[in-house]
């Protein structure tokens, strides 16, 4: 078995640390003797969908952005909406999630038109939602609890078909308002986890890989247990202090 | 002097006096009262003194020192903000504290380092001669929001100032993009070669050009973004520095030397701190030195003489051991230090101390844009990876990532029992603490050698 993996835009979505996902989930791949190639697609260069089963995006900075959307508006928008139409795995953060939804609306009501692949949408707010957070999937998308930071000031809205990835247990999540965490629509994973998500929340990128290698090969075994010691007391120091200070 | 100046000139000092009396580096408190009680008080005390301002992400403190050095061989009657007391009320206070009673200011000179966000409030007040900008990388995010906004916060700052002279760090395509818009002087600093051959794995900071936003060529490149950078779309470029290292003549564990052009005049430079990231530190204070008209031997022969202490690359005898503490605050300087370790030779321990508190930067993600690869590609040399800091499950964690033997790293739990762990054998240590880490571990040292308090 083989999973091809996509890392869109590693050269600007990357604000912090985004590139962690990209080595756990290679890494825990290669640890269950499953074959794993990594590609990088950035401005300018074309996006072959078909020779994908899952997309990474990360989170980027405003000031990068008008290259991008000037990219994705040259096709690149397209191929990831028919990508995600296909059920593909994504997992998309921060901005990567805001991207993916329909629009974004700044605080003065300036609109930005993304991909549309997914039925989100954000708007800019002034206060920006900054901190360590916590939140626990659906059963649907493996009903861990996940610890990670969040930093956005777009407040996101899921729209009809799209589930939230979790619900909110401290923080803010998508809004601070709805107590929905990130989206699951199709095979995509959508969060505002920004940055290194996967290291320490192994349990989803487990669910994320099987997602992806059942879409591959229709049937296949549950991904057999790794030694996640030091994953797990990252996970809980974090868990542990969120919940009692 | 007003009268409310001169009140806040005693609430400042008397509140500074208590805390220092109870053992309280307190050094942003006595600031505020002051403030509280004169907003302009910083205008009236600075009035007449000639300021030094060093801001931008890395090197503030080092390159602080190295000016300061200059100060010193120069016989110039002059203070400074040494404890890391960079912000405006911080630097309030360090006025307050070197004024008289009555807020007269005896010092012909002041050397401030600043922080690169309070740089836009604190110029409104000071009378800047000479402002040094080392760089801008990524960096606390959680408190700076996007790297353009520390770009603005300095650039505003600048628009306060017109007339002091900038001294620029020409490779860096961010703070270079500072002159553009501003009627001041300007000195360029810069190296014009590359300083190691073979250099940590980094994720540019700066890939798409600052004006027009196309994808900046490189001729070379030193580290981070910093380089010979220009955009093939609309033409802006690094400019040639009057102040420019032209070649690297030896990168060594305590110090580097290096060929410095200063304003034409060529020199061979010991820099007493090793690393690539000191030497445009040295190159940004001897600019900064001549901008001032200090004499070019005096500021040349201070790089070589300084020290500076507080975590960078100081040097403390632990138990039977020899160690090295190095802060590492982001991306960029923490792939500097790694430059540095996997450029040395011979058996060592490392220690990584991370905390997430404020001024570390709460948000400890950057952590994973760090080339510990290059380290783990080397693990065989270092006696014991020892981890510890609020955080030290997170940074096992990456370490076990870039391939680190998982069982090799050591997480300890209390500063004492890791420098007992550090000094249990002869083997060299580097300590690489994050900015809060580096404090703690300095207060634990002190408990069993003299180490300086940080608001001495």
């Amino acid at each position: 078995m083989e999973l091809h993996i996509c890392h869109l835009y590693p050269d600007i979505l990357n604000l912090y640390g985004d590139r962690g996902n990209i080595f756990t989930m290679k890494r825990r791949l290669e640890a269950r003797r499953i074959g794993v190639q990594i590609d990088e697609c950035s401005i300018g260069q074309p996006l072959d969908v078909d020779k994908y089963d899952l997309f990474f995006i990360g989170g980027g900075q405003d000031f990068e952005q008008e290259v991008l959307l000037r990219d994705l508006a040259g096709g690149k928008g397209r191929d990831i909406r028919t990508a995600v139409e296909d059920e593909k795995v994504f997992l998309a953060i921060c901005g990567g999630y805001q991207m993916l939804g329909q629009y974004y609306k700044t605080w003065d009501g300036s609109q930005m038109d993304f991909i549309g692949a997914i039925n989100v949408h954000t708007i800019g707010a002034k206060e920006r939602m900054i901190g360590n957070y916590m939140f626990r999937t659906t059963p649907e998308s493996s009903g861990s609890v996940i610890v990670g930071f969040e930093n956005h000031s777009g407040k996101t809205y899921l729209g009809e078909d799209v589930a939230p990835l979790g619900m909110v247990l401290k923080g803010f999540g998508n809004n601070g308002e709805d107590h929905t965490e990130g989206a699951r629509c199709k095979n995509v994973f959508a969060t505002y986890s920004h940055g290194p998500l996967l290291p320490k929340n192994p349990a989803l990128c487990d669910f994320i890989l099987q997602t992806a290698l059942e879409r591959k090969y229709d049937t296949c075994e549950p991904l057999g247990p790794l030694d996640d010691t030091l994953e797990n007391s990252a996970h809980d120091y974090m868990e542990h202090r969120l919940m009692h200070g | 002097m007003k009268l409310k100046t001169k009140l806040a000139v005693w609430a400042c000092k008397a509140s500074g006096a208590v805390l220092r009396r109870l053992g309280r580096g307190g050094t942003n408190l006595p600031g505020k009262i002051a403030l509280r009680i004169d907003p302009d008080i910083l205008g009236e005390l600075s009035r007449g003194v000639k300021v030094t301002v060093v801001t931008g992400t890395n090197g503030k403190t080092t390159t602080a020192r190295m000016i300061e050095q200059a100060f010193v061989d120069a016989g110039l009657k002059y203070f400074s903000n040494k404890s890391g007391a960079n912000l405006l009320t911080g630097i309030i206070a360090v006025f307050a504290q070197h004024c008289t009673l009555s807020g007269r200011c005896p010092y012909s000179h002041a050397l401030i380092e600043c922080d690169e966000a309070a740089f836009r409030k604190t110029s409104e007040h000071l009378p800047v001669e000479c402002l040094v900008v080392n760089n801008i990388f990524r960096d606390q995010l959680d408190r700076f929001g996007e790297i353009t906004h520390t770009l603005h916060a300095i650039r505003d700052g600048i628009t306060h100032i017109p007339d002091a002279t900038l001294c620029l760090n020409a490779d860096c395509s961010l703070t270079a993009s500072l002159a553009l818009q501003v009627p001041n002087k300007i000195v360029w600093f810069g190296v014009n070669v590359p300083i190691y051959e073979n250099t940590a794995q980094e994720l540019s900071d700066a890939p798409y050009c600052i004006r027009c936003k196309t994808e900046y060529q490189y001729d070379y490149t030193t580290y981070g973004h910093l380089g010979g950078f220009s955009c093939p779309h609309c033409g802006y470029r690094r400019r040639e520095p009057q102040v420019a290292v032209t070649q690297v003549l030896k990168t060594g564990p305590d110090s580097s030397d290096i060929l410095l052009d200063l304003f034409g005049h060529v020199h061979e430079v010991h820099v007493n701190l090793p690393g690539g990231y000191n030497i445009y530190n040295a190159a940004a204070a001897a600019a900064a030195a001549r901008i001032i008209g200090i004499e070019e031997e005096t500021a040349i022969t201070a790089l070589g003489q300084f020290e500076c202490g507080f975590g960078r690359a100081e040097q403390f005898t632990l138990g039977q051991a020899q160690a090295r503490m190095m802060l590492v605050k982001n991306p960029a300087g923490f792939n500097q230090v790694i430059n540095l370790i996997s450029h040395d030779e011979g058996c060592c321990k490392l220690a990584f101390l991370l905390n997430d508190r404020f001024a570390d930067g709460t948000d400890i993600s950057w952590i994973w844009d760090v080339d510990f690869e290059a380290l783990a590609a080397q693990q065989a040399r270092f006696t014991r990876i020892l981890v510890s800091g609020v955080r030290a499950d997170d940074m096992a964690l990456r370490l076990k990532y870039a391939g680190f033997v998982s069982d090799r790293i050591e997480v300890i739990r209390t500063y004492e029992e890791l420098l007992d762990a550090v000094g249990a054998d002869e083997t060299p240590a580097f300590l690489m603490p994050s900015y809060t880490a580096m404090f703690e571990l300095r207060g634990e040292i002190g408990k069993h050698t003299d180490v300086k308090a940080f608001y001495e």
